[in-house]
């Protein structure tokens, strides 16, 4: 909340990027996750399927011989223990057992002190012949189970032995050496890193030379059981499964590949997800600026009159809510204009009648001292008099007569003049007085005796204890306004009399108590919106001057 | 707005759910796994024995398979020269058996070594019945020395004396003493066998001989015999059973028993004091002495048994045939040290590595 409030825009675009990528990037990590588990899974049980396949296989193959064995071992009884005597029958039984390979291994059948009485192959291994073998390697397991069949790796060589014993005695012993095909074969079918051990962990058969010891172990990690293992670095699901014949089968997933797989898979999808932010990034941009558009209208036309243009209107068609607000906006702004314009026609209809009433106040004491003086004069100089008397009387005619509000700067100044005849013969050479107003504003329009309250004011604080008061009046021209400045060189207005009239100026206020040029000031302030109007400023003295500032306007320009 | 932010969270909650489910299960599979796993582990930790040992791999191998197979006990093996097999032995480490290295050497360690008589012993030959406690003998191994037939020319190479030959000079493989203990006898055979019975005789002929190797001092034994077979060196100071091996497998190298004479050291098992499995350890002991054991070692393995009745191996010079000398076994233990270190010093090295 303490940060700046993110436009109705964004949050649009938020709402768009989080509908739109956040569920897209849960599901792909939950499918990611599930297709992992999965997998593993799956590999784990088919890598068990295959291990208990490959082991039951071995199993059978190893029972078919151990069946064979027992068989032989019928034969040669049926035969009276004559082992040569029965070869052929021996080797029509190897043969039933053998005919699915190439080679059918090696048969032989040998007396108890290792002499070979029957063998279906010329070479015999020297471990099972010479002395030092006698207790050692396959005579040892011969010797250690009589009259039971085992089976015993040794030196490569997967043998299957049964000892036939006459009492304690050991009468022969038949022994099979397994043509390493077979097992291979059952292997081989599975395609599948295996390792077929003996009970002890020693290798019969391996695919995969990385996983047994210098010894020619199986590693003691992998030997440790079925599940995860790490060995230099490779990673492996192991399955083992233990035949009841001296075997185990382990099979192996190398996992690495897998690894590398979902790796590559999870870095490529976090690619294409990063290029679905860029681009939701930046089509969430533009979509949510169409969205918003209308807002956007709305938003700016607030703006706008809040800025004080009510020239606005809302034209909106995208959304039926929008367009009502829009809508609903023109009214308003339409009845606030109607307000505004009847409240300006109010405020002018007030502001003029106060002009007129303020436009009507002469001063009295003017009629007063010019009547006074008509008076005086009548007896002394009856053509002054009269002169005074037809000035008087075309100025009260003008203030009366003329109804208009504005009149142009050369008439004000034309009926300045009947105010400056009596002047001129009031104070005679006491006054002298200059006008000097540029000829180009003498078309442009100002209230009605605007010029006269000046003098009038100069005359009324001028003379003091002078003798002689000189007032000029300079009209002109700066850019768009009319300067009026009028100055005298009278004793000036002391200081808290200026402050006053200062304070009276400012006061907006209608005041009853008027004088001159808080009057005219005053119509210039209700005539004219702006910063115009009088200013005043005195020396004890020097003289005083006032200056009026007023818009410039032409009769052609009013209509 | 608000409602677009429920409907979100209602949507986030729910993958969250479904995440945190499908972890979970994945973790119940795990675990399952897992039991399974350490389950089995159990079982083989149970039964089984940790080894260490200075013998070559080949000649370990059907050893260990044939006991592995015989009892069901796994062997857990560790391979070490034997200094630093005794070193980490009384250094705490969970070992139960060191199998191999030269009496002499190791009996100078007898405290880190549990007394034990083997069921085997009255089989045993005279000469290797009277051990300090600890030591049990397993073979007897006579010092020889190898040579590269296909390196050694016209040089005619028949004792030590003939290792001075100035065609040798730096072609001779020989491993720190102080490291191996098979070097070591052939240091203590060297002294006493120049010495003409006074090891301190010797010496002169051990400055020559050290002169002659230039110093370089090979790390363990069996950079000795490969060293030599792979045609690295002509001549290697080794021990007979690892010349043999490397002749049944068809290295072109030869034996050469020193006319100046062969001192016999016979190579023991010893059963550390702090075995975790110290009864899978006497029946390791006990199945490497055995008779049949014995018999085999013997006869296709290349050494000489410690049994009276086990005969002689074929592959080995009959002892009658070689310049057999002996050396005061206490002598040796107790200058083992000094002798060691002073060797060292000759070879330019500090003794101390």
């Amino acid at each position: 909340m303490n940060k700046e409030i993110p436009s109705f825009q964004e949050n649009i675009r938020k709402t768009f990027l989080l509908l739109s990528v956040t569920p897209v990037i849960v599901t792909v990590l939950a499918a990611i996750i599930v297709f992992i588990i999965t997998w593993g899974t799956y590999l784990s049980f088919t890598n068990k399927r295959d291990c208990s396949q490959i082991a039951s296989d071995t199993n059978e193959v190893i029972t078919r011989y151990y069946s064979m064995l027992m068989d032989m071992e019928d034969v040669i009884a049926e035969n009276g223990g004559d082992v040569k005597g029965a070869g052929d029958r021996l080797f029509s039984l190897l043969y039933e057992c053998t005919a699915d390979y190439d080679d059918i291994g090696n048969l032989m059948v040998f007396s108890p002190d290792r002499k070979v009485i029957f063998s279906s192959k010329n070479s015999i291994p020297e471990h099972l012949t010479r002395e030092e073998y006698d207790n050692w390697g396959v005579w040892n397991r011969i010797k250690k189970y009589p009259g039971l069949t085992k089976t015993t790796l040794y030196s490569g060589n997967l043998y299957i032995t049964r000892g036939v014993y006459q009492g304690k005695e050991l009468e022969y012993a038949l022994v099979y050496s397994m043509p390493s095909q077979v097992i291979a074969d059952i292997v081989n079918a599975r395609n599948r890193t295996c390792v077929v051990t003996d009970s002890t962990g020693w290798v019969y058969l391996s695919n995969a030379p990385g996983l047994t010891d210098e010894f020619g172990q199986i590693n003691a990690i992998l030997e440790a059981g079925p599940g995860y293992a790490k060995l230099n670095g490779q990673r492996y699901v192991c399955s083992k499964a233990a035949l009841g014949k001296g075997l185990t089968v382990y099979t192996f997933v190398d996992l690495n590949r897998s690894i590398r797989i979902t790796v590559m898979l999870t870095v490529i999808i976090a690619v294409i997800f990063l290029g679905i932010i860029l681009i939701t990034f930046r089509s969430t941009r533009s979509s949510s600026e169409v969205y918003t558009r209308d807002v956007k209208k709305i938003e700016d036309a607030f703006e706008e009159v809040s800025r004080g243009n009510l020239d606005v209107s809302l034209n909106i068609g995208s959304s039926k809510e929008f367009q009502i607000i829009g809508n609903d906006f023109n009214e308003m702004i339409d009845g606030l204009k109607d307000q505004i314009d009847r409240n300006r026609e109010l405020a002018q209809n007030a502001a003029f009648s106060q002009v007129k009433q303020l436009e009507s106040q002469f001063n009295p004491h003017f009629l007063f001292n010019t009547l006074d003086n008509i008076r005086f004069m009548a007896r002394i100089d009856a053509a002054a008099a009269d002169k005074m008397i037809l000035s008087l009387s075309g100025l009260l005619r003008y203030s009366i007569r003329e109804t208009r509000e504005e009149v142009t700067v050369s008439e004000d100044l034309q009926n300045l003049q009947f105010y400056l005849n009596i002047l001129q013969i009031r104070f005679n050479k006491r006054f002298a007085y200059n006008i000097n107003v540029a000829e180009d504003i003498g078309d442009c329009l100002i209230p009605k005796l605007l010029l006269q309250p000046l003098l009038e004011n100069a005359v009324k604080y001028g003379f003091g204890e002078k003798e002689k008061l000189t007032v000029n009046i300079n009209g002109y021209q700066i850019r768009e306004n009319l300067i009026f400045v009028c100055e005298d060189d009278g004793v000036g207005i002391d200081e808290e009399q200026l402050n006053a009239i200062k304070e009276q100026l400012a006061d907006s206020s209608e005041s009853s108590a008027h004088f001159g040029l808080y009057n005219i000031h005053r119509r210039i302030r209700l005539m004219y919106n702006g910063d115009y109007g009088l200013d005043i400023s005195s020396r004890k003295g020097e003289g005083t001057v006032v200056r009026l500032t007023l818009p410039k306007k032409t009769e052609e320009k009013k209509q | 707005m608000e409602a677009f932010g429920k409907k979100i969270k209602e949507i986030t909650a729910a993958l969250f759910m479904a995440i945190v489910l499908a972890a979970f299960l994945c973790a119940c599979a795990g675990t399952g796994n897992s039991d399974a796993g350490i389950k089995e582990e159990e079982n083989d930790s149970a039964d089984k024995v940790v080894v260490i040992s200075p013998h070559p791999v080949d000649f370990m191998k059907p050893l260990l398979n044939e006991f592995e197979s015989q009892t069901g006990i796994t062997v857990e093996i560790i391979r070490s020269g034997t200094s630093e097999a005794v070193k980490r032995i009384s250094g705490n480490e969970a070992i139960d058996v060191l199998w191999g290295g030269s009496v002499l050497t190791v009996s100078s360690y007898d405290d880190s070594f549990a007394e034990y008589k083997t069921v085997n012993y009255g089989d045993f030959s005279e000469e290797f019945r009277d051990m300090p406690e600890g030591v049990t003998c397993f073979t007897d191994v006579p010092s020889v020395l190898i040579v590269n037939t296909d390196l050694c020319g016209d040089i005619s190479i028949e004792g030590y004396e003939d290792l001075l030959d100035p065609r040798l000079k730096g072609r001779i493989a020989f491993a720190s003493p102080e490291k191996s203990s098979s070097s070591f006898e052939h240091l203590v055979n060297m002294l006493y066998a120049m010495g003409g019975g006074n090891p301190e005789n010797g010496w002169d002929y051990a400055q020559k001989l050290a002169d002659q190797i230039g110093g370089n001092l090979l790390e363990g034994s069996s950079q000795v015999y490969n060293g030599v077979a792979s045609g690295k060196f002509i001549v290697g100071l080794t021990f007979e059973e690892a010349a043999i091996t490397q002749m049944k497998a068809g290295r072109h190298v030869k034996i050469v028993y020193m006319e100046e004479g062969v001192v016999f050291t016979p190579d023991g098992l010893y059963i550390s004091k702090k075995a975790k499995n110290p009864e899978n350890a006497r029946k390791f002991v006990d199945f490497m002495t055995a008779k049949d054991t014995q018999r085999y070692i013997s006869a296709d393995l290349g050494r000489r048994s410690v049994l009276k009745d086990v005969e002689e191996s074929p592959l080995v010079t009959p002892k009658e045939d070689i310049n057999v000398i002996t050396v005061d076994s206490d002598t040796v233990t107790s200058c083992k040290d000094e002798w060691t270190l002073r060797f060292a010093a000759l070879c330019g090295e500090d003794g101390h590595e």
